[in-house]
């Protein structure tokens, strides 16, 4: 009767990988990252323009000075959707007179922004709830200023 | 075929040899790997918390300023939500889907009264008692009891005119008591540490235009206080048992007239039957006062913090709120701070135990600095809110010398349950582990301890993630580790309470607490691209004074989203 027979042996080696099994150290379980979040920025209107969802870029789009991130809708706000030509502009009259046609846009890149003033009551409302529902769906990521401000990033 | 045949041939003849040595070894051998294989299926358990939650613990903004980390916030209250601002105070008679109030300190001892609520929301009856630690004795008040010598002290302050009142007090029923008075007889209350030297304490009375001090009897030169401060009218002297049958009434000669002074217990004495035992009645929609807390700083007389009475409520529902729910302080909890009062962490911890109706302790030696053995001998605490430095220093003098190799064995085991996300449970593992490192310490019912470490303590108590596991198997206790930093009330970030894992140097501060949101300013843009990125802190929320503060440490956010001092 010997301790050291092949049947010992095999039983004592499996009773070691069981061992290991149960004590073996645990690596921490790590996640990646998550993607970087985007730079707050101020755009003119000649900056924010490249934004406007062609070649892949996102599509921005500003109301009252703010910059949206309106990439997620991009089928309805990048190249060829419905409101394609507030891609990259700014949209404020547009959606307070609710169309989407180019007058709306102030086409002189190097002008004041748009000030709003004659729009009537059920206009500035209509906006005030575009504004609202683009800030539960969209991310601001930067505010509009015009040519030439003081606030606006030298070239 | 023939060559198949043979192999299996060949296979079973190998078997039947190798079980023909079956004999009593084998037995014995298959019986041990079988217990095993038992024990190892019966014992294993599903971690306390999902890994990925410790993997990533608080939540980024997907938008950053230049010059600027993301903003990091708890996962309670994610970007886009409102962060926690009060204690959502139902009153009795409103309607259930009603919005609580932000409630303040006065609802905290309200609700500390009126005693736990039954599921169905009816009163129990019974309340949390309050425990002083004397040595190897406990003093056990009621809260009734502490409830009239609030109104009796409140009416006398509110009486005497007094509009912002000093309390330099050891951490006492009195110190509570004073700091409810305020609440509810509006005056401010201004927290100022004891066993300061007496020319710094006059400096801080004349900062803060405190009119009425009340302080340790015998514990300060009056004289010398009252000849800078001016402003003061009235000091309310606190005697312990041994000293109250000096007469405290004495008032140095220069001050006779102008400064009066009273006895705390003649005082309840003589007025308790007018006060009466009930909670004052008051009006919710009034602002509850400020309290103010004093902050070590290196101007030696410190840093003056304002707390309005929102800073407070916001980081006492955050701290209620960061432990899971079935770690939270109940009503069979013993809290026992050993840590001052004077500072925010472990006075909001007890605020928070008493709005819980849980029962606290307190010990008139609680510091920063104190010995964890002596000052947890006698109560028997489930929950322990100490410092870092105390923590660190029982850890390197006591712990670590006392690790002998039985309990190291003890300790490995213990570890390894750990890693797998599990509080090792009490066994003979925990038993031997004991034996050397915490063998003085009778803390048989201790489940939490509650860290906090100073932004601008020294590096060298920092308690490394090694550290905190060693204390949670000495201790057998989880262990919350928070930051705590000037003008934030609670703490800036407390890491999760299931969060065992050991990993390599200082340990990691957790999550923002859900009133408060962290950001890095202060970052080069080169570096801000750069996974590593560090920055000075920056908190802002409802537990800050003036909404926002940026601290001088330096901090980076980990992998799992977790705040490091550098």
């Amino acid at each position: 009767m010997s301790i050291a027979s092949p049947i010992n042996l095999i039983l004592l080696s499996l009773f070691v990988v069981l061992v290991y099994y149960h004590f073996r150290p645990k690596q921490p379980v790590t996640l990646p990252r998550g993607p970087p979040p985007v730079v707050f920025r101020t755009y003119t209107p000649k900056t924010l323009i490249e934004f406007n969802g062609e070649n892949d870029r996102p599509v921005y789009l500003a109301v009252r000075g703010r910059v949206f991130d309106v990439s997620p809708g991009r089928n309805f706000y990048g190249p060829g959707g419905p409101y394609e030509n507030f891609a990259g502009r700014d949209a404020s009259r547009g959606l307070a007179h609710q169309s989407f046609d180019v007058e709306m846009l102030t086409q002189d890149l190097s002008a004041p922004l748009d000030d709003l003033k004659d729009l009537d009551e059920d206009q500035l409302e209509n906006l005030q709830s575009w504004e609202e529902r683009f800030s539960e769906k969209y991310l601001v990521v930067g505010k509009l200023v015009a040519e030439g401000d003081p606030e606006a990033p030298k070239s | 075929m023939a060559d198949q045949l043979s192999i299996l041939e060949q296979v079973d003849a190998t078997m039947s040899n190798v079980l023909a040595d079956w004999n009593i070894y084998t037995t014995v051998f298959a019986g041990i790997l079988a217990a095993f294989a038992l024990y190892s299926l019966v014992s294993s358990k599903d971690p306390d918390v999902h890994p990925f939650l410790l993997a990533r613990q608080s939540t980024a903004s997907p938008i950053r300023r230049s010059g600027e980390s993301a903003t990091y916030r708890s996962l309670e209250t994610p970007y886009g939500f409102p962060l926690r601002s009060g204690l959502n105070v139902k009153d009795p008679g409103q309607p259930k889907y009603t919005a609580g109030r932000r409630g303040d300190l006065r609802d905290i001892w309200k609700a500390a009264v009126r005693g736990y609520l039954n599921p169905d929301g009816s009163p129990s009856g019974k309340q949390g008692k309050i425990f002083t630690a004397l040595g190897r004795n406990a003093v056990q008040h009621s809260l009734s009891q502490v409830t009239q010598e609030i109104n009796v002290v409140g009416q006398k302050l509110q009486k005497s005119g007094a509009k912002t009142v000093a309390v330099c007090l050891t951490d006492s029923v009195e110190l509570l008591a004073s700091i409810f008075a305020g609440a509810f007889y509006g005056f401010k209350t201004i927290i100022v540490p004891h066993n300061l030297p007496a020319d710094t304490l006059c400096a801080h009375l004349q900062k803060c235009k405190a009119d009425a001090l009340i302080a340790e009897a015998g514990s300060l030169d009056l004289s010398l206080v009252a000849r800078g401060n001016k402003q003061l009218e009235l000091v309310l002297w606190v005697a312990k048992e041994g000293n109250r049958h000096m007469d405290w009434h004495d008032v140095p000669t220069e001050v006779k007239g102008t400064l009066k002074t009273s006895v705390w217990h003649e005082l309840v004495e003589e007025y308790k039957d007018l006060a009466g035992l009930d909670v004052p009645e008051y009006d919710p929609t009034t602002p509850a006062p400020a309290v103010n807390t004093v902050w070590p700083s290196s101007d030696p007389s410190g840093e003056f913090i304002d707390f309005k009475a929102e800073n407070l409520v916001a980081a006492i529902a955050a701290l209620g709120s960061a432990l899971p729910r079935d770690q939270r302080f109940t009503p069979s909890d013993l809290v026992l701070s050993i840590d001052s009062l004077s500072r925010s962490y472990p006075l909001l911890q007890i605020m928070n135990a008493l709005y819980s109706n849980a029962s606290i302790a307190l010990n008139s030696v609680a510091g920063e600095k104190v010995d964890f053995a002596l000052a947890t001998l006698g109560v028997s605490p489930t929950v322990i809110i100490a410092s870092s430095r105390t923590m660190s220093d029982y850890h390197e003098r006591v712990m670590k010398p006392h690790t002998g190799p039985v309990s190291s064995l003890g300790r490995w085991v213990q570890a390894r349950t750990l890693d797998a996300g599990n509080m090792p449970s009490k066994n003979i593992f925990s038993q031997i582990a004991r034996v050397g490192p915490t063998s003085e310490l009778s803390l048989d019912n201790l489940r939490l301890l509650c860290i906090s470490h100073r932004v601008d303590a020294e590096p060298a108590v920092r308690l490394t993630s090694e550290q905190l596991t060693e204390l949670r198997i000495f201790t057998d206790a989880r262990i919350v580790y928070a930051l705590t930093g000037p003008g934030i009330a609670g703490a800036i970030a407390q890491t999760n309470v299931f969060d065992y894992r050991c990993l390599t140097g200082p340990s990691h501060f957790g999550a923002p607490l859900s009133s408060t949101e962290l950001t890095l300013t202060d970052v080069s843009e080169s570096e801000a691209s750069n996974d590593n990125l560090e920055g000075q802190i920056t908190v802002s929320g409802p537990a800050v004074v003036d909404g926002k503060t940026t601290l001088s440490a330096r901090a980076r956010i980990t992998i799992d989203n977790t705040l490091e001092l550098c």
